[in-house]
């Protein structure tokens, strides 16, 4: 990446797909409505953050915000931007471009005072309280965050890279999410699109479904007799039921085929072939979207410990219940609420303030609140969405839904499409800008 | 004297002394503002302490009795639009919390 590439990128953060031109950037001030980091709260302490995704970059945000200028905030990540996967499905139909996407750093640095640390994790040592990185330096930290995101199980089949790029999960929005909008172009009338859905819970439960209609919608409108079929290994829609059963029903009826409950045995990427409990089924493009589990750096390091793909952790603080000191946020983490970038700010945020609270000597705020919320496009112009509320169950010690508090529109519709922009760019603001 | 009076006077640019005191106050005070993590779940769509300049309705500033009775009739609004069915994952307490940490927002 060179350096127009960097700046770029990283006055994108907030304002979504609007070109801005580099001279504009420039001069850019930080805008009026972003906050300043207090200087005067009497609370210090170092944090390492892992991960600059939605979670990690909201909690380094936030942990300055509300901690000030005593709490130092480290943020290690590897990639120079955070590539987005809300909207990326987008990019499948034209709508968005991957560079519409992505969010670079520097707000991050310079309007926060977070350091930003381009590198890989070997090591944490939760006893000596300090971080590893591949070029053999050290972070140490009093607390430290792990938003590593989700790693995919390698379906049969699929073990060379060779054939990953044959058969793209585009579920980690990039290089494959282009790579299947090409395959999406390259088909001809009449061809056939399978996607696998795995079992839950996987990264944004609608996003699938969302998937299917968006590349019906495509093929109806330019490779008439195209078909979408959609193998879901869970029994049922599991998001926006009344949205995509009237999506895949009536709305794009004869395009989207849909099956509950397949097991994927194996896919040839040779033979373009998926091998299911169905039989065996060929097509033109295929999908598939593995089963998913927390990031490497959680299982490496002993944190998987719910079903040893999941980090165990307390909801009131993000701690870890395997090693104290250390929290884990956003898709990594086993709780109640789903996977999605919307709700991992909010987890970020309840851990920024847990953190400042016990750097301070406070117990954590003992009945956070939590929101998730999003829009599915069901056509080129028309979406639907989906809320839901969670609050601390004592009794549990989980999030669970606040009732009457969780449903999603009662029609799609176009004033939902474009509400859909307006969401995601003050999302990604709170989070990157 | 409460807080909010002396940061108006020492923004005034009133004495000295005082404005100085009003930052040792704070120095001293870890204490998180009341309802500020449950106004977080607002910054998502409503930007941060609500102030909003590309997102929805910008919340800082309005007073806290408009934003209580916004959030209490959309609660019984049908069929919910978004916001709608959101206002039904607060309490009355929770909501009275909310209203007032945003409307001292400036």
């Amino acid at each position: 990446m060179n350096r127009r590439d960097f700046f770029r990128l990283a006055g994108m953060a907030g304002i979504g797909a609007s070109a801005i031109s580099w001279s504009r950037l420039a001069s850019a001030a930080t805008p009026p409505q972003l906050g300043t980091v207090p200087t005067n709260t009497g609370i210090s302490g170092r944090v390492v953050v892992i991960g600059g995704g939605m979670a990690g970059a909201t909690v380094a945000k936030y942990l300055r915000l509300w901690g000030g200028t005593g709490v130092s905030v480290t943020l290690v990540e590897r990639d120079s931007a955070y590539t987005s996967n809300i909207l990326s499905n987008l990019v499948l139909n034209g709508q968005r471009t991957i560079t519409s996407l992505q969010y670079g750093y520097s707000n991050l640095a310079t309007r926060y005072g977070i350091r930003m640390v381009k590198g890989d994790v070997t090591a944490i040592d939760p006893v000596g309280h300090s971080v590893t990185l591949a070029d053999g330096s050290k972070l140490p930290y009093d607390r430290l965050v792990i938003a590593p995101g989700v790693e995919f199980d390698i379906y049969p089949g699929l073990e060379t890279a060779a054939a990953q790029a044959k058969v793209p999960h585009a579920w980690k929005a990039g290089v494959q999410t282009t790579q299947l909008r090409n395959m999406l172009v390259n088909m001809k009338a009449g061809e056939t699109f399978v996607m696998t859905i795995p079992a839950k819970p996987y990264r944004c439960p609608p996003g699938p479904y969302e998937r299917a209609c968006v590349v019906a919608d495509w093929l109806k409108k330019n490779r008439a007799g195209s078909k979408v079929i959609v193998l879901d290994a869970n029994p049922g829609i599991i998001a926006e039921p009344l949205a995509f059963k009237n999506a895949f029903d009536v709305v794009h009826k004869g395009v989207i085929e849909y099956h509950p409950g397949v097991t994927i045995n194996s896919i040839d990427a040779s033979t373009m072939t998926l091998n299911t409990n169905l039989g065996n089924l060929k097509a033109k493009v295929i999908n598939a979207i593995p089963p998913h589990k927390a990031g490497k750096v959680v299982v490496a390091n002993g944190l998987a410990n719910a079903g040893g793909r999941w980090a165990g952790v307390d909801v009131l603080t993000y701690q870890s219940t395997a090693a104290p000191g250390i929290h884990v946020i956003g898709d990594a983490s086993a709780t109640t609420q789903p996977k999605a970038g919307h709700i991992a700010n909010q987890e970020a945020k309840i851990c920024a303030d847990a953190i400042v609270r016990l750097l301070a000597g406070r117990s954590p705020d003992p009945s956070p609140i939590t929101n998730s919320a999003c829009y599915s496009p069901i056509t080129a112009d028309t979406a639907s969405w989906l809320t839901a509320v969670f609050a601390f169950d004592p009794v549990s010690g989980t999030m669970q839904p606040v009732p009457g508090a969780a449903g999603e529109a009662a029609a799609r519709s176009q004033d939902n499409y474009n509400e859909m922009f307006k969401w995601f760019n003050t999302l990604m603001e709170d989070s990157f800008a | 004297m409460n807080p909010r009076k002396l940061r108006l006077r020492s923004l005034l640019g009133l004495p000295i002394a005082l404005a100085s005191f009003y930052v040792a106050a704070q120095t001293t005070s870890t204490e998180p503002p009341a309802g500020r993590l449950l106004a977080s779940n607002c910054f998502q769509c409503h930007g941060y302490n609500g102030k909003s300049s590309i997102g929805f309705e910008d919340l800082a500033g309005e007073s806290s009795s408009e934003i209580y009775k916004e959030l209490l009739e959309m609660r019984s609004k049908v069929p919910p639009k978004m916001m709608d069915m959101h206002a039904r994952g607060y309490s009355d307490a929770q909501i009275r919390l909310i209203a007032d940490y945003l409307s001292k927002q400036r």
